[in-house]
């Protein structure tokens, strides 16, 4: 199973990646990647499997609150906090 | 009368000529063999690459029906908000000529999903799920509806590409050549009345726009052709059939060259259109 700083990791780099342009020292855990257009909403469903296979869990959109996809903290608390 | 009336009327004439009771119109097998074809083999998501030639015929027909039961689940997760905006359009002031094939649309609309649900529930037990998410924003005069209109346009010029190659192919199971027959001749009128009302909205809404909005019109309808796309590549469908590593398979599939190619030719006509119209000004990356 890996660890809270493995997910986060990870999603950084996920991130960082799909974005294409940004420097992984200008993402921190608090980085607003929606507000800010790092991701778009059109990336969301990228970035919904993504967390599916780290989490290994399915994710039921439609329940999902507003806001979840904030930041690498409020992904972290919505889809890991119970799994790490 | 203006042409876009006269359209209206003829298309409204023919969804009345065409008019199909979709509880009576298919004859659901009780059961299927899932070991047959689904879907088209160069139509599958990883037709073209190694993986998919190292596949077994029966392995490549589970795939197929796990593929149609991607594509109809795709199709049902795009019509639910389609008709919900449809439906919020009905009798809008200065909608009162387009309201009268606005139920047509809605109509039809619902009909396909009685289709595409029916087949995934039976013979699937279940419909992929939708991973879009929509978040909301501020937009400039006329240009919600052009998105909305334009949305729909291209989601629907790519799959009536696949609803017709699928319709002609005698190697596929008959209820799925149906299903993609019924969608077709529908989608036909929506594609003419699609493709009319993007254009005129786009006439008469973006010449008040910015020239940031514009820009990020056309950049967001470049990016959402792309990601139309991506929901044919679905890691739930390689899971289903047993690969190990979902995501990778989506990711190796996605960027083939052929997947690219094959991108490009499906949605040829669509982008042809919306270049032509100065809608887009530059070729998506696909």
């Amino acid at each position: 199973m890996r660890t809270e700083a493995e997910i986060r990791e990870s999603l950084r780099d996920w991130i960082v990646k799909t974005n294409g342009k940004i420097q992984p020292e200008q993402l921190n855990d608090e980085t607003p990647i929606i507000e800010q257009r790092i991701i778009s909403s059109l990336q969301v469903m990228d970035l919904i499997f993504f967390i599916e296979n780290l989490s290994n869990r399915s994710i039921e959109v439609e329940s999902l609150k507003v806001g979840v996809f904030s930041s690498i903290n409020t992904i972290y608390d919505a889809f890991f906090q119970s799994n790490s | 009368m203006t042409e876009f009336i006269k359209t209206v009327k003829k298309l409204c004439d023919a969804s009345v000529k065409d008019y199909v009771n979709p509880y009576s119109y298919l004859d659901w097998p009780e059961a299927l063999d899932i070991e047959q074809w689904f879907t088209s083999p160069e139509l599958i998501s990883l037709f073209g690459t190694e993986l998919y030639d190292r596949m077994t015929e029966a392995e490549k027909k589970r795939l197929s029906f796990y593929e149609a039961v991607n594509f109809f689940s795709l199709n049902i997760n795009g019509e639910k908000p389609l008709v919900q905006g449809l439906a919020e359009r009905l009798y809008r002031r200065g909608n009162e000529e387009t309201t009268r094939y606005l139920h047509h649309f809605l109509d039809e609309e619902n009909k396909h999903m009685v289709y595409f649900g029916g087949f995934c529930r039976r013979y699937a037990g279940k419909i992929y799920p939708d991973k879009k998410m929509v978040f909301p924003r501020d937009f400039e005069q006329g240009e919600q509806d052009f998105l909305f209109f334009a949305k729909v346009l291209i989601f629907e010029e790519i799959v009536d590409v696949y609803n017709v190659a699928m319709s002609r192919d005698e190697r596929l199971v008959p209820v799925a050549r149906q299903i993609n027959l019924l969608h077709h001749r529908d989608e036909a009128r929506h594609l003419v009345f699609g493709r009319q009302i993007v254009r005129d909205l786009f006439i008469n809404h973006s010449p008040r726009w910015s020239d940031e909005t514009r820009q990020q019109v056309r950049n967001y309808l470049g990016s959402y052709l792309a990601a139309a796309w991506k929901e044919y590549y679905n890691p739930d469908v390689y899971r289903d059939c047993g690969f190990q590593d979902p995501l990778e398979i989506q990711e190796m599939a996605y960027q083939s060259a052929h997947a690219r190619a094959h991108r490009k030719r499906i949605s040829n006509g669509c982008i042809h259109y919306l270049l032509e119209n100065n809608i887009l000004d530059q070729e998506p990356a696909l």
